[in-house]
């Protein structure tokens, strides 16, 4: 795996071209990069919001359950 | 709240400001990286690509122990631990589909190959998925749980056939850069060590948390039938 830094790949570069389409590149690898990571996140972040929603329609239906046993006992 | 339901929760907020610290500390290391030179920025997602599918392939391991046990036990405890670490586990696999895919576009020039790897990773996951699909279409509890601890043994066996499919067959994805030959500078397995941390307790949170949810759901069937009987 080669490493290199964004400057010294420039200095490489032999014409003007291929500066623009090297630039263009670097711009799509980071676009794509931050698709990739953003679509992930996103996935797992909706996930735990669905859990959270879940949480909570369960305390609610188990507190309403509970207050109406209660009631039927009493009555 | 209960005094063991408060600790549970004080660990599980504990383990979640720690993921959190890791991530944070991660992504900084990570966005300081140089480009890697064929690559380029692309290649930085490996770092958590090649973590969320080891975590997703960590929780298919415990689903089948936890459905062996459930067999074993016939306890309701292990199944809901099955259930959770199944529906975590497919989140991170989803999670490592989709970075692969955005990878392969940009390095191999499309979206999807159908090699050995990839294949065999979205078998899994709909297998996964037909195992969250199976619970919900039978009603009786035992059933319910036995039925799905047979589909999640059978499930599987798709599992090594994902980890190794790279070494048995010629395929598109490349062999593992990670503990696996590949010549990635030593300090990256460090980051890549600390990411798949940070995974791991995160898919342990949500785990918990899914597990919590499972007992929920059992208090609340107990009441409908005590509900119901009155």
């Amino acid at each position: 795996m080669h490493l290199q830094s964004i400057p010294l790949l420039f200095a490489q570069i032999a014409t003007p071209d291929d500066l623009v389409r090297e630039a263009a590149r670097l711009q799509r690898n980071y676009e794509f990069l931050s698709y990739g990571l953003t679509v992930a996140w996103l996935i797992l972040v909706i996930y735990v919001l669905f859990m959270v929603s879940r949480s909570r329609k369960l305390k609610r239906e188990i507190a309403s359950l509970k207050a109406m046993l209660e009631d039927r006992q009493k009555s | 709240m209960n005094e063991k339901s408060g600790w549970g929760d004080y660990v599980l907020y504990v383990l979640g400001v720690v993921v959190i610290v890791i991530l944070a500390r991660d992504i900084n290391v990570i966005a300081r990286l140089p480009n890697e030179v064929q690559q380029g920025a692309i290649f930085k997602i490996i770092f958590f690509h090649v973590p969320v599918a080891i975590t997703a392939m960590f929780a298919a391991a415990v689903a089948l122990i936890a459905s062996v046990l459930f067999l074993i036990t016939r306890s309701f405890r292990y199944d809901a631990l099955a259930v959770a670490v199944t529906e975590v586990g497919l989140a991170f696999l989803a999670a490592n589909l989709v970075t692969g895919s955005i990878w392969g576009r940009i390095i191999w020039g499309q979206w999807w190959a159908w090699d050995a790897r990839l294949t065999s990773a979205l078998v899994c996951w709909i297998l996964y998925a037909a195992y969250l699909m199976l619970r919900r279409a039978v009603e009786e509890p035992t059933q319910r749980a036995t039925f799905a601890a047979v589909w999640s043994i059978f499930s599987f066996i798709d599992v090594p056939i994902v980890i190794f499919s790279i070494k048995w067959w010629r395929t598109q994805h490349p062999q593992p850069v990670f503990w696996g030959g590949g010549s990635i500078p030593h300090e990256w397995f460090a980051i890549a060590g600390w990411n798949l941390l940070a995974m791991v307790l995160l898919g342990t949170v949500m785990t918990a948390v899914r597990v919590r949810q499972e007992d929920a759901q059992r208090e609340l069937d107990s009441l409908r039938r005590t509900a119901h009987a009155m």
